[in-house]
């Protein structure tokens, strides 16, 4: 069972798993009352395609749904994290 | 409530008897079951905790009440050394 520290997440990278980074996060967005995470709030590269992906403002959102596994990187599946 | 995880960080953390615990510092997350495992205390009330013993409680957030412009967890007896009096 992975659990990490939620500073420890700031400035990290996001990557899919078909290895292209999406950005740095920015912050996460929790259901207070469920404990429940629901998405990760990132800040995407300029270099990066957002087409297909929900964005906010300058913010892209990715359900938590999507996340495979956090290390050195979020790692993110391709698929699921679009929406 | 959905909110951002960043906004919880420096809350008040008080017990449903209204005895002040500290402050929020950070959360742990589990990342397999996607939700929030608990939430890390510092600055604590020195009378409610032996500061010597601990750096920081970690609270489990099934303990945990409600998250607002506060955090209040519910009074666990026996958990605090104040309790005594």
């Amino acid at each position: 069972m992975t659990r990490i520290l939620a500073r420890q997440l700031s400035k990290k990278k996001i990557m899919t798993n078909d290895g292209k980074v999406i950005g740095t996060l920015k912050n996460i967005m929790v259901d207070d009352e469920t404990g429940q995470v629901i998405d990760l709030i990132i800040h995407p590269d300029s270099s990066f395609d957002t087409s297909g992906y929900r964005l906010e403002g300058d913010k892209l959102y990715i359900n938590f749904d999507a996340v495979k596994d956090i290390k050195d990187y979020i790692v993110v599946d391709r698929y699921l994290s679009k929406k | 409530m959905r909110k951002q995880i960043t906004e919880m960080f420096g809350l008040n953390v008080y017990t449903e008897k209204s005895i002040f615990v500290g402050e929020v510092e950070d959360i742990v997350i589990d990342v397999d079951g996607k939700k929030i495992e608990s939430v890390v205390v510092g600055k604590l009330n020195p009378e409610l905790v032996d500061i010597k013993n601990y750096k920081g409680l970690k609270i489990p957030f099934r303990i945990i009440g409600s998250i607002g412009d506060i955090v209040i967890i519910r009074h666990l007896p026996g958990a605090f050394k104040s309790e005594e009096m």
